[in-house]
């Protein structure tokens, strides 16, 4: 089944982008294939100077340390791991030495310092969205998605949320990508894309 | 590899549920394997440090019906310390005439016994006119050191109550207690007359630079027709030692099929396991996580639950036969030589690993392959099929597996044939399976909801079917093979004598006696009747001029070709034979002898009609041409010989009568008192002491396995629990959205409750065939025995199975039933 038509896009670094659209519009599947999570059936998916439709499912693996930054819905937090052992899961797959020092200054900077030792069980909605936020951006990735991130909590702590991510979008200077049917939370980005049944339908910039 | 460590070490924190099922049942099937085989080794230890004990020497010479001759005696005596033993039955009894019992009779030199120790309690060894005897007797003639008892002629005064024996393992099949005595005594019974059935053993101590084997074989050579046969120690435990390893075999079959149920319980263990983390491993692979990663890190994991059970499970296997031997020292043979075997639990541990490896592989390679993208979608996940690598794996384990239960067994046919059997049956219920799912999906939507529930939940998309369907019916056909063979030998132990066997079994009667017998059982039972044959003992010493003790190797089987054996002459042909081939003497006959053999002992010889044998009779060596060979019917137990002779030339030899009685079996009393009151020196055998004999040792082996089998039933439950549990835990997000639908519990439970049912009513169909067949041949092919499996016990297993599978699949659910919607829906 063909889910994409003719997608054809450019996004600059540092930027920061929303894909907006209904439910089945494609947005996810589009992040999916950006993210280096799919592969695409027809075409060339180029991140970071590396072509993703080239590689296969290990090799996009490797590709995705330390280049891509995932933030989801449901947070999917490792539940048998503490909070600074979820953050630093990624840089001890990447290798990085002081992975736990690094992991517990990303969970400071979210504003977690406190609760680094505690079970994902033991955290409310927003504290895990945060742990996931410090998670994904923990080893500089240059490109950070948000698929619907805020869709779990309630609209304050989604709105801090929001907050966070954008100032820690401008911190580290990563690639923001939000994924979101939220015409209000994509209106907080630089670029937005509209999306509708697979085909980009609007591409404009927030003046 | 480090990193594989940390993550599955952090991710056990969940405590590894699900895989404790795997643990348990790996526990089970090792400890079973384990200990089994180290109980065999022990025993089988004990009885090669104790084999010389149970010769009574370095070597035994034995001959029948007679004594040595001076040259005989001298030739032994030149090799190194002979002992004299005799050895015979007798009817023993009070003073007072009543309590004749058959007793075995040993009458031992100063010089006996030449090893191991010989222990009263109380009493002392005795002589002249006096006996010790074993505690059995004493028990059941009430008598005590200071009484008498009466044997053959002689009246003789009790000295001592056998505490130990030291030779009496080795000497086979006992059919009444022991009664020891001297020479001069057993002189003084007047039981030793020409023709009598007795036996003369020569044991020699030689010292260590002889050759047992090659001094028995000289001493044969030596006296080519003296009917002498030679025993080694390493004989003298062959019997026994064959019975136990092929009992052990065969338990060791039943510890298999615990192993392999076990596997089923690691695979659907793992699956459900793996099935559950299949987020976390895609987080991990969104994460970077290479695949083979995730692979290590649950093979990490994997190995070591598994290795905990396996470990634990070798600890107790270890463990048997110390625990077999405090339980159940006096019921066994010899008691297990206490020590760590390290051979049996390599193999219970080997094959345990590669069970695990076998069954977890296809759980394994699927989450290895469990794609980052899961983590956006909630689809059912395609299944894959199995890659080429992760089949040619499956295949090498497999392989592996055959190769190490085979090569290891004792008996590797019977090894072979059954993992070839429980394979072809795995393979054939997940294909029945399969069948299943495909046939329910198709058949017409019912219109009951419950129906239709029960039946989408077979055959949906992700539906457990086939793994319930392996577990169930792999677990049901062992449960109704194993109370097929265990109500097949109780029914052999409790049902004595087949009605037409005769009551009693008559020995040493001498020729000139029967008139006096015959009247005597008449008096005392009008209408009795008594069969009686001439008997005698005699070796084949020769096949078609070859002489036997020429052969390199005896065929297998060969029994009648082992020492002597009781042989006949008749006119005519016996009850209960049938010519098969060649033709019967004439009545009349008196020509060159002619002998006819049983036809299944020819057919292992490779002999014909017109074919030659030589028998030595009492040194005198026969040669008969075979006339005809014949069925036998063994069933009825009446007397029955493997050799007839023609009468003739034969009829020369001493030979006493063998008789049997047919009378009613409220008459077996005055039988055998009035017998023993007119001829005391003839020995009378009670039909139902044989009988009992073997059934105590039927009990004991049924005791056995029953063992063997609740390890491996209980290993079979286990499975059932954990395949229904976690077949139960797939279903619990419809429990859920029924619930929010509406669906009162009792409408959720009885659609479960329908499931289970039509599940398990199918394999309980299959398991009466697959597990009929199974016990069947276990009863008649391994144990020789009548199938005689009692239908209402295999029935009430099979429903107490259904029951539980209901009961477990019904209430497994329950949790989630109980759970409050909203609560629930969050934790799906």
């Amino acid at each position: 089944m063909e889910i994409l038509h003719e997608i054809d896009l450019a996004v600059t670094a540092a930027d920061s982008v929303a894909l907006l659209g209904p439910s089945g519009s494609g947005k996810s599947s589009l992040m999916a294939l950006l993210a280096g999570l799919e592969q695409p059936t027809a075409g060339n998916v180029i991140v970071d100077g590396l072509d993703f439709s080239r590689l296969d499912e290990n090799g996009l693996a490797v590709a995705r340390r330390g280049r891509i930054g995932i933030v989801l819905q449901a947070f999917h937090l490792l539940p048998t791991m503490t909070a600074l052992e979820n953050v630093a899961v990624p840089l001890e797959l990447a290798g990085v030495r002081d992975a736990f020092i690094r992991a517990e200054a990303e969970l400071a900077a979210v504003g977690l310092a406190h609760r680094l030792h505690h079970y994902p069980a033991q955290l409310s909605g927003g504290e895990q969205q945060r742990v996931a936020i410090a998670r994904a951006l923990a080893p500089r990735p240059a490109l950070l998605f948000a698929d619907e991130p805020t869709g779990n909590l309630d609209a304050a702590t989604g709105a801090a949320i929001m907050d966070l991510l954008f100032a820690r979008h401008r911190e580290t200077g990563a690639t923001l990508f939000i994924i979101t049917h939220d015409a209000r939370l994509a209106e907080r980005c630089a670029r937005i894309i509209e999306l509708r049944d697979g085909r980009i339908v609007a591409d404009r910039r927030r003046r | 590899m480090r990193e594989a460590w940390r993550l599955a070490l952090r991710d056990l924190r969940a405590g590894g549920r699900g895989l404790w099922l795997l643990a348990l049942c790996l526990f089970l099937g090792t400890a079973a394997l384990g200990g089994i085989g180290s109980l065999s080794a022990s025993i089988l230890g004990a009885l090669e440090a104790q084999s010389r004990a149970m010769l009574g020497g370095d070597l035994e010479m034995r001959v029948s019906q007679r004594r040595a001759t001076v040259e005989e005696n001298a030739a032994f005596a030149a090799a190194g310390t002979v002992s004299e033993i005799v050895r015979t039955r007798a009817m023993a009894e009070r003073i007072d005439g009543h309590g004749a019992t058959l007793v075995s009779l040993k009458a031992v030199d100063d010089y006996w016994p030449l090893v191991g120790r010989f222990r009263m309690q109380p009493g002392g060894r005795p002589h002249g006119l006096q006996v010790a005897i074993a505690p059995a007797l004493a028990e059941r003639l009430g008598l005590q050191i200071g009484d008498h008892i009466r044997l053959g002629l002689a009246r003789l005064r009790i000295v001592g109550i056998i505490a130990s024996d030291p030779d009496s393992l080795g000497e086979g099949f006992n059919l009444g207690p022991t009664v020891l005595i001297d020479p001069a005594g057993l002189d003084a019974t007047g039981l030793i007359q020409p023709g009598s059935l007795y036996e003369s053993r020569y044991r020699l101590s030689l010292p260590s630079t002889t050759s047992a084997t090659r001094l028995g074989k000289q001493f044969i050579d030596l006296f080519p027709s003296a009917g002498w046969t030679a025993r080694t120690p390493v004989e003298a435990a062959g019997s026994l030692r064959q019975a136990i390893s092929q009992l052990g075999q065969f338990l060791l079959l039943v510890g298999l099929a615990a192993l392999a149920i076990a596997g089923i319980g690691v695979g659907s263990g793992v699956s459900a396991y793996l099935a559950r983390k299949t987020r976390i491993i895609a987080t991990l692979k969104v994460l970077g996580a290479r695949s083979d990663l995730i692979a290590k890190m649950f093979l990490i994991q994997l190995g070591l639950l598994a290795g905990g059970g396996i470990a634990a499970g070798l600890l107790v296997g270890a463990c048997v036969p110390l625990i077999v031997a405090k339980l159940a020292g006096n019921a066994l043979p010899v008691a297990p030589q206490l020590g760590v075997y390290p051979l049996p639990l390599a193999v219970a541990a080997a094959l345990g690993v590669l069970v695990t490896l076998l069954f977890a592989l296809p759980a394994l390679a699927r989450a290895r392959s469990v794609p980052a993208a899961t983590l956006l979608r909630d689809a059912i996940m395609p299944l894959r099929r199995p890659t080429f690598a992760v089949l040619a794996s499956m295949a090498l384990l497999l392989g592996l597996l055959v190769a190490l239960a085979v090569l290891t067994a004792s008996d590797r046919p019977i090894a072979l044939g059954f993992v070839g059997a429980t394979i072809a049956l795995v393979a054939g219920l997940w294909l029945l399976g399969g069948l299943l799912r495909l046939g329910l999906g198709r058949i017409p939507r019912p219109r009951g909801t419950l129906v239709r529930l029960a039946l989408a939940n077979l055959h949906r998309p992700g539906a457990q079917t086939d793994r319930l369907v392996v577990a169930l019916g792999l677990g049901f056909s062992l449960f109704v093979a194993l109370a097929a063979i265990d109500t097949s030998l109780s029914s052999e132990i409790h049902a004595g004598a087949p009605a037409k066997a005769p009551r009693f079994f008559v020995i040493d009667l001498q020729p000139q006696d029967e008139a006096r017998f015959r009247a005597t059982v008449q008096g005392a039972a009008a209408g009795a009747r008594v069969e009686t044959v001439p008997s005698l003992r005699g070796a084949i010493v020769a096949l078609n001029g070859r002489r036997v003790a020429d052969m390199r190797a005896l065929p297998e089987g060969a029994w009648i070709l082992r020492g002597d054996r009781t042989i006949t002459w008749s006119p005519t042909v016996p009850p209960r034979n049938r010519v098969t081939e060649g033709r019967w003497w004439p009545s009349n006959y008196r020509g060159l002898p002619l002998v006819s053999i049983e036809d299944r002992a020819a057919r292992l010889l490779g002999l014909h009609v017109g074919d030659t044998i030589t028998v030595a009779v009492l040194g005198v060596e026969v040669p008969a041409r075979i006339a005809a060979l014949r069925s036998v019917d063994w069933g009825g137990l009446g007397l029955n010989f493997a050799l007839v002779f023609s009468p003739g030339y034969i009829e020369e030899a001493p030979h006493s009568l063998l008789a049997s009685v047919y009378a009613p079996a409220v008459r077996d009393g005055p039988i055998a008192q009035a017998v023993g009151k007119t001829l005391p020196s003839v020995t009378m055998v009670r039909t139902g002491d044989v009988i009992g004999k073997i059934g105590d040792m039927l009990a004991q082996i049924a005791l056995a396995i029953r063992a063997a089998a609740a390890v491996t039933i209980a290993s079979g439950i286990v499975v059932l629990v954990g395949a229904v549990t976690a077949s139960g835990q797939a279903r619990r997000y419809d429990v859920m959205i029924l619930k929010l639908l509406g669906a009162s519990r009792r409408q959720v439970l009885l659609g479960q409750a329908l499931e289970h049912l039509l599940l398990s009513a199918i394999l309980a169909g299959v398991a009466l065939v697959v597990g009929g067949i199974a016990g069947w041949y276990v009863v008649t092919q391994v144990f020789a025995l009548r199938w005689a499996p009692d239908t209402s016990t295999i029935a009430g297993i099979l429903a107490l199975s259904i029951m539980i599978t209901l009961a477990v699949g019904t209430f497994s659910s329950l949790p989630a039933l109980r759970a409050r919607p909203a609560q629930g829906l969050h934790e799906l």
